[in-house]
Order: structure tokens, then C-alpha cells, then sequence
């Protein structure tokens, strides 16, 4: 499964990586996601995870792009 | 869904008589956040307008729209060249309150100041503060304790985060709080326009004196010398004095206006759901998660204002260029169109898609130090008086106007 993060719509609130910590990881400089504007591979077993985050985000800033 | 495109049949409960008949007047065309009637029936105003009625409309002062629904809100809040910040976030703003700066600012400039800003709020950044912040949690609670009973808006819910703010971010004294407090409550709810003006006058007053006061002492590395040390504009000018005071009092009032109203309404929705509290007595785990699902339910920050830079429609309804626009982030946040019972409070809740942190470039700066807050003042709160109840004969009271606060509950275990 591969997940791209929005490079604009990503504002930092922070949930992706409180519900999917193995998944999304925060930048430490100023806590908005650090894979802003990529698309990452969600590492297996972590689908169920990453949907959660997905699906918190008030942003609606991380897609799902292959299933 | 209707089909808007023929006669719609008409929605007996979206009718004018209707609306009076259960609100006090018609919300889809006359809403005002000042009502007292909207402070009474918080909780059902928002529920029914985010089914009913995605745009209603003000008539109170120079007018203004509320967006309502979850996906029109955020579509309006990313949105921000089309809806500005600019021309500030209050409706019916009163004369000579200067412009709040992050948050009553567009991109370039807004950007410019939350990248200097953030690293000072940022989720690792608040991490360092949590002993502190859970030392100061129970050092209010052992004023209290042995006494049985408080009242727990005066004696916890307002100072915690003044304590926190100021202590771990400001740096300014103590002794100083209660005033500031008085000044953000009436600035933001003082029934009079102008008096709200004079409130407002009052704490930038105060928090220029301290920032001129800082600029004179050796640099802390802290928040405030970021803030003195400014940002450079896109135009190649630097923020004036002004600004950098005026960022002073924007993150005074976020860190001391706001989250108040959910450590109260967690305690009173705690005591008076008992099955709920024995969950999160049993499982502090789920403390972390209850507190998204507290931020969700119960918003410190009703709706935000914007202004439109272009004619635009909005969930069909037209909004002229120019036209003030309210972002109801407490309705987005219980939009049936994305969870399940919104009405319901749920501390298992899951994934929970709520706005009360805002959306979009102003997304709330200090949205994790009020996480930390609430999560360490439940924590505590239940390790410490498991068994509390809502005291006899009393009800909590509340004050609504954009923002929402308690103003009262009475606690005893
Ligand atoms: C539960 C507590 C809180 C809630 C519900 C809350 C809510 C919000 C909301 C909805 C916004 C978005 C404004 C907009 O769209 O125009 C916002 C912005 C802001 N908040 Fe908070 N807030 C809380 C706590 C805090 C705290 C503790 C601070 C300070 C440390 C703070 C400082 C700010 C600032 C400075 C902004 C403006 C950000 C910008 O425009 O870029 N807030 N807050
Ligand atoms: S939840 Fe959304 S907005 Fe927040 S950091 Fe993650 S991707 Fe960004």
C-alpha cells in the first residue's frame, strides 16, 4: 500500500503519526509530517494503522494511491 | 438527497415559523452568535444545523455567512486567497483593535511567522514541558483536595493554562494572570462593542510593555526573542513593532481563552457518565484518545471569520466579494456525513475527523500544548479524586459568542 502526502494541505496537526507512529513520522523542527509532498510505501501489517490516519487527518492531506 | 433542480419540496423544520417556534428566531436567515438562546441551546443548534443548513446567514451589524459543513468548511479554510484572513477573524470587528498577527495575516506573511513560530510549539518541543505542566496540575489540585469541593472554572480550569503559557512560554510574572484573563474573557464576550475594544486595548497594552521590557534583557533563546527578532517580509521589509506585539497577544489569547471550556466539560460530561469514567479509570490509555474526542465535541472556538475576496457560491448559496464569512469549525466537527452518531460522546471513538483545531494554514499553533494540558489534568484529575461528582443542586453555566467557555461547575468527591 502507497500513501502520498499533500506538500501544501499538510498543516501539522500531527494525528497520521499519533495513530500510524510506524507509518508517518513528524519532522522534529516544526511537527508537520516529514514526508510532506512524497509518497510513501506503508510498511505491511501497518494498513489498518494508516487508514486511522488517513482518516483523522482534518486535512484530508494524505491519499491513498495504490491499494 | 433532493433534487434541487426541480421544486423542492418544502423542509417543515427549515421553515421561519418553525425556526422560531424551537430557536427563537430564524437561524437560516437572521443566526446570531450572541444570542442567548444559542449559548442555551448550544448542542442543538449545531446538530441541527450541520444536517440542515450548510450556509446560514447574519443580519446582526454589518452581516455575515456561517459555513457549516465539514467539507465546506475545509474546502473554504485551504482556500485562503479566496477567503483572507486579512481583514481579521471577529465578526462586526469594533473600531481600533490592530490586526492579530499569525492568524489575521494571509500567506506570504503568515507563512513567514509560523516558520519562525513553530519549532517553539511543536509536538517535541511542548514533550520537554509535560513535568512541569503535570507538577502544576497537582499543585492546584492539593490547594483543593482536602477541602472535598471546588469550583473548578476559578480554581483549576483558568489557571492551568495561564500557568502553563506563561510559565513555560512567556516567562511573564505570575501575579500578572488574573488580570490578563479578565481582559481576553471581556474582550471576547463584554456584551458591548465598545467594551470589548477596552479590554482588548488593555492586554496589548500589557504585552507591549513586556516585549519592550524583554528587548532591553540578554536574549533566552526563547519564543519572545524569536518574536523580537522578527521576520523579514516578502517585500523585502522587516516586521514592524507592532506586529511582533500584535503576535504576542494572538498566542496570549489562544493560550489562555481556549481550552478551559473542554477540561470543564470533560470533568462534567465525566461525572455525569459514569460508565465513561470507569473506561478511562481502568484503561488510562484511553485518556489520550478521550481528549480528541472532548476537543471534537466540546469547541472553545465556535467559528472563525474570514472574508471573501471574490464572488464565490457555497454550498449553493452566492457570497458576494467582500462578505464576512464564519468558518463553524464546532459544526464541521460533528458532521453526520463522516462519522457515525456525532451526537454521541464516545472516548473509543476512533480516527476522529474533527475541526476544533482549525484547518488550513492557521491550523492552531498551540494545539499541542492544549493536548498536553488536557491529557495531564485528566490523568491526574482521576488518579487522584477517582470518585467526584457534580456538586448537588448545581449546573454548569456557559458563555457562547464565536468562542464558548464555562463559567461555572461545581466539583466534590
Ligand atoms: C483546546 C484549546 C484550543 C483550541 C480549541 C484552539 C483553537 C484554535 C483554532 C480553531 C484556530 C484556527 C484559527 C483560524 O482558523 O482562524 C487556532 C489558532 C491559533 N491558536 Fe489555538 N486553540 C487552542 C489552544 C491554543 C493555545 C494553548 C495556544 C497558544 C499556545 C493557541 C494559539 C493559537 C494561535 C496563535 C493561533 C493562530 C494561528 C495562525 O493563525 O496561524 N491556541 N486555535
Ligand atoms: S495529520 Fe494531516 S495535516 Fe497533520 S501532520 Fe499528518 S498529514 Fe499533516
Amino acid at each position: 500500500m502507497k500513501v502520498h502526502i499533500d506538500e501544501v494541505n499538510c498543516t501539522g496537526h500531527g494525528r497520521c503519526a499519533k495513530y500510524a507512529p510506524n507509518v508517518f513520522r513528524l519532522n522534529d523542527e516544526d511537527g508537520y509530517n516529514a514526508d510532506r509532498g512524497l509518497t510513501i510505501e506503508v510498511p505491511a501489517g501497518e494498513e489498518k494503522n494508516a487508514m486511522l490516519g488517513v482518516k483523522s487527518c482534518p486535512e484530508r492531506a494524505i491519499t491513498v494511491v495504490e491499494e | 438527497m433532493n433534487d434541487v433542480s426541480t421544486s423542492t419540496p418544502v423542509d417543515p423544520e427549515t421553515t421561519p415559523e418553525a425556526l422560531i417556534e424551537r430557536f427563537g428566531r430564524d437561524i437560516i436567515n437572521d443566526f446570531d452568535l450572541d444570542d442567548p438562546k444559542f449559548n442555551e441551546n448550544f448542542n442543538e443548534t449545531l446538530n441541527f444545523m450541520v444536517r440542515k443548513c450548510p450556509v446560514v446567514h447574519s443580519q446582526v451589524g454589518r452581516g455575515y455567512y456561517l459555513i457549516n459543513t465539514q467539507d465546506e468548511v475545509r474546502a473554504a479554510a485551504q482556500d485562503w486567497k479566496t477567503f483572507s484572513a486579512a481583514q481579521g477573524y471577529m465578526p462586526n470587528r469594533p473600531e481600533g483593535i490592530p490586526f492579530l498577527m499569525p492568524e489575521e495575516c494571509d500567506p506570504p506573511m503568515h507563512t513567514r511567522w509560523r516558520h519562525k513560530l513553530n519549532p517553539h510549539l511543536s509536538p517535541k518541543t511542548v514533550a520537554l514541558m509535560e513535568d512541569a505542566i503535570r507538577a502544576d496540575v497537582n499543585e492546584l489540585i492539593d490547594r483543593f483536595i482536602d477541602k472535598g469541593e471546588c469550583e473548578f472554572i476559578s480554581e483549576f480550569g483558568t489557571l492551568l493554562p495561564g500557568w502553563a503559557f506563561f510559565k513555560n512560554v512567556l516567562g511573564v510574572p505570575l501575579e500578572d494572570l488574573p488580570a490578563l484573563v479578565n481582559g481576553v474573557e471581556e474582550g471576547t464576550f463584554a456584551p458591548d462593542l465598545e467594551e470589548r475594544s477596552r479590554h482588548f486595548k488593555g492586554v496589548f497594552e500589557y504585552l507591549n510593555k513586556h516585549l519592550t521590557w524583554r528587548a532591553t534583557q540578554p536574549s533566552r533563546g526563547d519564543l519572545i526573542d524569536t518574536i523580537l527578532a522578527g521576520v523579514t517580509y516578502d517585500d523585502g521589509t522587516e516586521a514592524p513593532w507592532d506586529h511582533k506585539v500584535s503576535v504576542l497577544v494572538d498566542l496570549t489569547f489562544g493560550g489562555i481563552a481556549t481550552t478551559t471550556f473542554v477540561m470543564g466539560s470533560a470533568l462534567h460530561h465525566l461525572a455525569t457518565n459514569r460508565d465513561q469514567l470507569k473506561m478511562l479509570i481502568e484503561d488510562p490509555s484511553l485518556i489520550e484518545n478521550a481528549v480528541e474526542e472532548y476537543a471534537r465535541f466540546f469547541p472553545p472556538v465556535v467559528a472563525l471569520g474570514r472574508t471573501a475576496t471574490r464572488d464565490v457560491e457555497v454550498a449553493g448559496t452566492p457570497i458576494k466579494e467582500g462578505e464576512f464569512v464564519m468558518l463553524t469549525y464546532a459544526c464541521a466537527s460533528r458532521d453526520p456525513r463522516h462519522m457515525e452518531e456525532p451526537e454521541k460522546v464516545d472516548v473509543r471513538r476512533q480516527g476522529i475527523p474533527h475541526s476544533t483545531f482549525g484547518v488550513g494554514p492557521h491550523r492552531c499553533i498551540g494545539s499541542n500544548l492544549a493536548r498536553l494540558e488536557l491529557t495531564a489534568t485528566l490523568e491526574e484529575w482521576l488518579k487522584r479524586m477517582p470518585d467526584f461528582r457534580i456538586k448537588e443542586g448545581t449546573e454548569p453555566t456557559y458563555v457562547t459568542g464565536y468562542l464558548r467557555s464555562m463559567r461555572s461547575l461545581y466539583l466534590e468527591w
